[in-house]
């Protein structure tokens, strides 16, 4: 046994002083050809690794340039075509987009992706979801919470980015306009019914007339219908946004979120995160702090992935196809809205 | 024979497994087996509500979370 184990340690060992002999052949070459390939069209990086054929990596080193994307030969021409081998070794051509120094979501961006700072002036920070559209315009989409201070916010209002706790000031960092959201209802809130409210207020005359000092107030028990939490901000500058998630790239469509799917999102507080969806169709009653408690329907529950200062951020597959509008969590659970409730309700589409 | 489906017999159930000390949430999800389910989600343990809940609603299985309560962040 110990035997069979030492040659395997002597072939590993052999196989690396091997590589490590490839290697030290192949970074001269580069060094000398570095700059020709660099100075071709779209390529931002090169270096060695090994070579991917059939989109599985082989066991051959090679020369990987990367490209900001890929275009067809036809459309290049010959001085920027990138050979197919450099003094015998193989070259290999991979898509990595554009490659940018790191920036946290919480910092300035202009323009501004999904999954940086954000908020209405008078909250803290949340989240800027992705960009949709209504009407051929775009709009910044978030959560009523973020952009439209938990319903307390005016149409108009200046959204700052980054939020006002991320140092983002008004009128300074402001990049959009609240434009509309979705009034949630809380439990326990103000009731809007007519007959409770006459009722309350025969009781209220009477008490008044009799010298009591008590009032009734009629008020919902549970909110009935809230789907969704969301609201729609317009940009100042449309220039001043890009249509992509920090960190992911750009949304390919939407999609449904199906039990035991897999999931991401990129967030101003915790940043890149994974999850899977473990329940559907959910009633919750989520906390909105000072005492109010809202009862939202038809939502999706996924692990924890989440921290104050995510609410906002667009949950994506793997695939990159929007599921979800993230906007509540626990220390076990993140709640997200279906994304076809949010654009539904708001009438606006990618 | 019309047998409710998992979403009709929960949506049935909520109202009152909702108006139970420290549930705050009922939706759907799978057991280890990958069978749907009822998942309650409780605020935090509580022996007297987990006494209420029942094992099974319709022909369908019930299970209990802690989730802790849910914020908006």
């Amino acid at each position: 046994m110990k035997a069979i184990s030492l040659t395997a340690s002597f072939q590993s060992l052999k196989k690396g002083v091997l590589m490590d002999t490839v290697i030290s052949s192949i970074i001269p070459l580069l060094g000398s050809v570095r700059e020709s390939l660099m100075s071709r069209k779209n390529v931002v990086a090169t270096g060695i690794g090994y070579k991917t054929a059939s989109g599985k990596k082989t066991g051959e080193l090679s020369i990987i340039c990367s490209v900001e994307r890929k275009e067809p030969v036809s459309r290049l021409t010959s001085s920027d075509l990138l050979p197919k081998t450099v003094d015998g070794i193989s070259t290999d051509v991979v898509a990595t987009g554009r490659i940018r120094a790191f920036q946290p979501p919480t910092g300035r961006f202009r323009p501004a992706p999904g999954g940086v700072s954000i908020g209405h002036f008078e909250i803290t920070a949340g989240t800027l979801g992705c960009l949709v559209h209504r009407n051929g315009e775009l709009f910044i989409l978030s959560n009523n919470h973020v952009l439209a201070n938990s319903n307390d916010a005016s149409v108009g209002d200046a959204i700052l980015q980054p939020g006002p706790y991320d140092g983002g000031l008004n009128p300074a960092d402001k990049i959009a306009e609240l434009a509309e959201f979705v009034p949630i209802t809380y439990s326990g809130s103000s009731s809007s019914c007519p007959v409770a409210n006459s009722i309350a207020d025969v009781c209220n005359f009477l008490a008044s007339v009799t010298g009591s000092d008590t009032r009734l107030q009629a008020v919902h028990v549970q909110g009935a219908d809230n789907l969704v939490d969301a609201a729609l901000a317009r940009p100042i500058n449309p220039a001043d946004l890009q249509n992509d998630i920090h960190g992911f790239g750009s949304i390919a469509d939407t999609a449904e979120g199906t039990l035991g799917m897999a999931v991401k999102k990129s967030g101003r507080t915790t940043g890149l995160t994974t999850g899977e969806i473990q329940q559907i169709d959910v009633t919750v009653n989520v906390s909105y702090g000072a005492g109010r408690v809202a009862r939202f329907h038809d939502q999706l529950i996924a692990g924890a992935m989440s921290q104050g200062g995510d609410s906002g951020s667009a949950v994506l597959d793997n695939s990159n196809h929007l599921v979800g509008l993230l906007f509540a969590g626990s220390d076990e659970t993140t709640v997200i809205n279906r994304i076809q409730n949010v654009f539904s309700l708001l009438g606006v589409t990618l | 024979m019309n047998m409710k489906t998992i979403s009709e017999v929960k949506r049935a159930s909520e109202p009152e497994l909702l108006a139970l000390p420290d549930v705050v949430s009922v939706g759907i999800g799978l057991d280890e087996k990958e069978n749907q389910v009822i998942v309650v989600g409780l605020a935090k343990e509580n022996e007297r509500t987990l006494a209420l809940i029942p094992h099974n609603l319709g022909n369908y299985p019930v299970i209990v979370k802690i989730t802790g309560t849910s914020r908006a962040q």
